[in-house]
């Protein structure tokens, strides 16, 4: 029912959608009352004197007359039923077909599913009008042989694609719950697969209707419709051996564009229920950069000029999400930091605190709804806010590198390694001759600690803690003041963790680097980083050194993240952890954020937001506890 | 290693493949009504000679699977003396009996005729991946602005035509500017050089358009949403972090990811769009393939029709066992299978 409301609804926002449904609605009542509506028996020749045949429309004959002297209109009403019985006919026997098929053989897999799916591979490489033809005119020329042959040639497709719904259902939860009660595999196949199934399958199988049409009308036009009935096909046929030669356009036209009328009805509603049950992804990723900044309006600094040593000097950044209902989430919210030139700052903080988003904005490289509503971002004294996104594009990779979570899919699947790490030497003109840009990639990836020999292979010959080098070796290619890596240990096991820190320490000591590092683990701040900043739904929680962070933590949100972190001088001290999680964005709560979580809340922490106050040399925090 | 695996799996599967086409094509004319095979030899329109010859060619006094009395009197080899081994044998020799009406031989006819209909559909299909593929690209990566919905609404408007119907379409709207049938104009011949090919060029302007508006428009949306999945992976966002600009990323990280399923999709579609050249074939007169199976199937030719199956679904085959070995060129991932 759920479902149902869901279509609906997504339905009534998607104006082709309905224009799709009326379309073949409109053709639906036209067949139903096809007796009603049609001004002649469409079969009978009334009065038929020789200037009958191929008379052109007029008054009576809204249409003209055919090449038999008989009333195009009524023809084409009646030619509605013809192809709407054999569209939706064939369509089911399709639909039966392939889902069964498909059912068996992702269900049961093995031996059987296997030759079912050679099977279905076999018939999807005979091309299918010319086995209709041979079918057709060997078996002999019929409405209900036009159905079956064009539904059995219909199914290989929706065979394929049930098989594949199914084997990724077969291993959810529900059905192995189904499985452990003893529930036997038919029950569990139509009770808890077939109907997860049905909205996907019901959507090809309304593109399907459109494709038999297609098909019918084909094999009527080429000789081998049913002789005794008059589908559009058949009008065509004999419109295009008759009349085209007379210039009867009122008995071609019609037919054909009843066809495209039709099937262009189904598609439209097809594509819209499909988008529906099968959404993709709003965005991508190169979904219009530059409107990021036409809405942003610079507010000046009004803090005092930031220090001789700073290499990149955040102030007062506020990040919004805009929503498809003009709704705006925020995300950011007056974030500031300074971040000395050869340090390393970690940002840490639960997920959905905002840590990446932030880094996003530094590169501006924010998804397509994201804003930077206001704030500064200050690399070498220049407002990156305020510059063109050419020039932008000259900053990235260059002076500032990133290096994201997940490396699985970060690189170009189907591009060497060595290759995409070059592309951004020669990108930015560090190195312009083939030669030289491949010596400076062995010697990167040397220096990340891969063998230069390497070079040559592609992202999936790699080991996921390789691939991390690798992107680390790109970042590094042309040099950049700044890093910025954002969970880059996550996913990977602890070994190469460690790896990947020491790793990430040595460049920043032999190269001078400053690094940014987005993380949630504690224990690698610890290890590494300088200085620290602890990130809640978007605002500054505390901000410090790391050592004042892990000897005097203010904030009681950081204090709470240092006890849910091992120590290994207590051993066998009880892991605490922060009850509940962050609260999604749209729901923020009043007063201080952290309020609902917090262990030593005051009456009016959730009335009151804290501001952001200096307790000792550069130590800030945000907790009424400190005022 | 791999690699050689993955080929030789794709190549074995295409071989069984091709052998179940040819038995297939063998018991579709005899299971059907008609019985074709036999009315050949009876029809009164071949001289004595030739269906004598027939008769032992294709050896209709034999069983059609099984030789019984041969293997009755212990002759094990001659249980496979059959109809079945008789057009297996005449099928590797290349022959593929004779027509109804024209009395030629089938290959024969069908070596002349098969040229004209790879010029028209390697003419559709190539200006067809071009705006395909460029138009699809341009859609994804526009997405949801005007310039998207007008190249998807095109491409549904035109998916939704019957090839016929838009063959006849534009016959009608260039008849008198271009030639509208047939595929050279009578009277000039290959030997008038030049003068000969840009004519026959004139006469496949309209078929070859008709065929390439077609799968234009299938190949806009195969492309628009393989883009789309693309331009949301990663790699695109790693590529915008290096500071590649939009139309660099287009062209060295969307294209050839996204066009990787569309190597698959020329293939398999290659069964519809012969489909589609006997339409267009039968709307202008192309004397090719298409237009042969149009003539066999009003006329009743049955060894004509056989001979024209085998040959449709033998270069359907092919078509796709080369894609598998392109793909495995194109896409390293495959070779690790």
């Amino acid at each position: 029912m759920n479902q149902v409301k869901e279509i609906w609804s997504g339905f009534q926002k998607n104006p082709m959608g309905i224009l799709g449904f009326l379309m073949l609605l409109f053709v639906v009542i036209v067949a139903v009352f096809a007796p009603l509506l049609a001004p002649y028996d469409p079969d009978v020749q009334i009065d038929v004197e020789p200037g009958d045949i191929l008379a052109p429309p007029d008054s009576e004959h809204l249409l003209g007359r055919d090449d038999a002297g008989k009333d195009v209109l009524s023809q084409l009403i009646y030619g509605a039923r013809v192809s709407l019985t054999v569209g939706f006919t064939a369509s089911f026997m399709s639909l039966f077909f392939g889902t069964t098929v498909g059912l068996v053989s992702g269900y049961y897999g093995g031996k059987i599913g296997n030759w079912l799916m050679r099977v279905v591979d076999f018939l999807m490489v005979i091309p299918s009008l010319p086995l209709m033809l041979v079918i057709i005119s060997l078996w002999g020329r019929g409405l209900w042989k036009i159905i079956f042959v064009i539904g059995l040639l219909g199914w290989t497709s929706i065979a394929r694609l049930v098989r594949s719904q199914v084997v990724s259902i077969k291993e959810r939860k529900f059905v192995e719950r189904a499985r452990a009660i003893g529930a036997s595999n038919f029950r569990i196949i139509l009770r808890h697969v077939l109907p997860q199934v049905i909205p996907i399958v019901l959507t090809v199988a309304i593109l399907d209707i459109s494709g038999a049409i297609i098909a019918e009308s084909s094999l009527s036009f080429l000789g081998l419709g049913d002789p005794t009935l008059t589908s559009w096909g058949m009008m065509l046929n004999f419109a295009f051996e008759r009349g085209l030669s007379r210039r009867a356009w009122w008995f071609l036209l019609p037919p054909g564009f009843a066809i495209v009328w039709v099937s262009m009805g189904l598609v439209l509603l097809g594509r819209t229920l499909e988008d529906i049950v099968n959404p993709r992804l709003e965005t991508h990723h190169l979904f219009d950069a530059n409107r990021m900044l036409s809405l942003f309006v610079g507010e000046q600094s009004k803090r005092e000029q930031k220090k001789e040593n700073v290499i990149l000097g955040v102030r007062n950044l506020s990040v919004s999400y805009l929503l498809d209902d003009e709704t705006e989430l925020q995300a950011v919210e007056d974030l500031s930091f300074n971040l000395k030139k050869g340090s390393i700052l970690g940002l840490v903080g639960e997920s959905g605190c905002g840590k990446t988003t932030a880094m996003l904005s530094v590169l501006r490289l924010l998804p397509a709804a994201g804003r930077i509503t206001s704030g500064e971002i200050l690399y070498k004294d220049k407002d990156l806010l305020k510059i063109s996104e050419q020039e932008m594009r000259e900053y990235r990779g260059n002076d500032i590198s990133l290096v994201y979570q997940g490396a699985m899919n970060a690189l170009n699947p189907v591009r060497k390694v060595g290759d995409q790490i070059a592309e951004s030497i020669m990108l930015h003109g560090k190195r312009t001759e083939r030669k030289s840009t491949e010596h400076r990639v062995r010697e990167l990836l040397e220096r990340v600690g891969i063998s230069p020999a390497l070079a040559n292979q592609y992202p999936h010959q790699y080991s996921g803690g390789m691939r991390q080098r690798a992107m680390i070796a790109m970042a590094l290619s042309c040099s950049p003041d700044i890093l910025i890596t954002d969970e880059p240990t996550t996913a990977l096991d602890v070994m190469i963790q460690a790896q990947i820190l020491d790793l990430l320490q040595d460049l920043q000591k032999d190269l001078g680097l400053s690094i940014i590092m987005v993380t949630h683990n504690l224990g690698v701040v610890a290890e590494i980083c300088d200085e620290v900043l602890v990130m809640y739904c978007g605002k500054t929680a505390e901000y410090a050194s790391v050592d004042t962070i892990y000897n005097d933590p203010q904030h009681p949100y950081t204090q709470r993240l240092l006890e849910a972190f091992p120590d290994i001088d207590k051993p066998n001290s009880d892991l605490a952890t922060i009850p509940g999680s962050p609260p999604p964005l749209d729901m923020l709560p009043t007063g201080c954020r952290f309020e609902p979580r917090c262990h030593c809340k005051l009456d009016y922490c959730g009335d009151k937001t804290p501001k952001l106050k200096r307790v000792g040399p550069d130590h800030y925090v945000a907790c009424h506890l400190v005022e | 290693m791999q690699r050689t695996n993955y080929l030789a799996r794709k190549v074995l599967f295409r071989a069984i493949t091709l052998v179940v086409v040819i038995i297939f094509n063998f018991f579709l004319f005899r299971i059907l009504p008609g019985d074709p095979v036999k009315s050949i030899a009876r029809s009164p329109r071949l001289t004595r000679e030739v269906r004598e010859q027939l008769m032992v060619d294709f050896g209709l006094d034999k069983p059609v699977w099984i030789n019984i009395d041969a293997l009755k009197k212990g002759n094990i080899l001659g249980g496979l003396d059959t109809q079945f081994t008789a057009y297996f044998q005449e099928l590797m020799k290349g022959n593929l009996g004779v027509s109804y009406r024209s009395r030629r031989d089938v290959a024969e006819v069908l070596q002349e005729r098969v040229g004209r209909t790879v010029l028209l559909v390697a003419g559709g299909e190539i200006i067809a991946l071009i705006f395909g593929v460029t138009l699809g690209l341009i859609a994804a990566w526009r997405r949801d602005t005007r310039l998207d919905t007008s190249i998807l609404l095109s491409a549904l408007f035109f998916w939704a035509f019957p090839t016929f119907f838009l063959g006849i379409i534009l016959l009608i709207l260039a008849g008198g500017h271009l030639p509208i049938g047939g595929m050279v104009t009578p009277g000039l011949k290959p030997v008038d050089g030049w003068k000969y090919w840009i004519d026959v060029g004139e006469h496949l302007i309209l078929p070859t358009l008709t065929m390439a508006i077609i799968y234009t428009s299938s190949y806009v949306m195969i492309m628009r949403s393989s883009v789309l999945e693309v331009l949301s992976e990663d790699y695109i966002l790693t590529a915008k972090a290096k500071g590649m600009n939009t139309f660099q990323i287009l062209r060295d990280h969307a294209l050839k990811n996204a066009m990787l399923p569309i190597v698959t999709i020329v293939a398999l579609n290659l069964g519809y769009i012969v489909g589609g050249a006997i339409q267009v074939e039968t709307v202008f007169s192309w004397p090719g393939i298409g237009r042969l199976m149009y003539d066999s199937v009003t006329q009743r030719d049955y060894p004509m029709m056989q001979g024209i199956f085998l040959i449709l679904a033998i270069s359907v085959i092919t078509a796709n066992l080369m894609a598998d070995l392109l793909y495995s060129i194109l896409d390293p991932r495959v070779r690790a299978e």
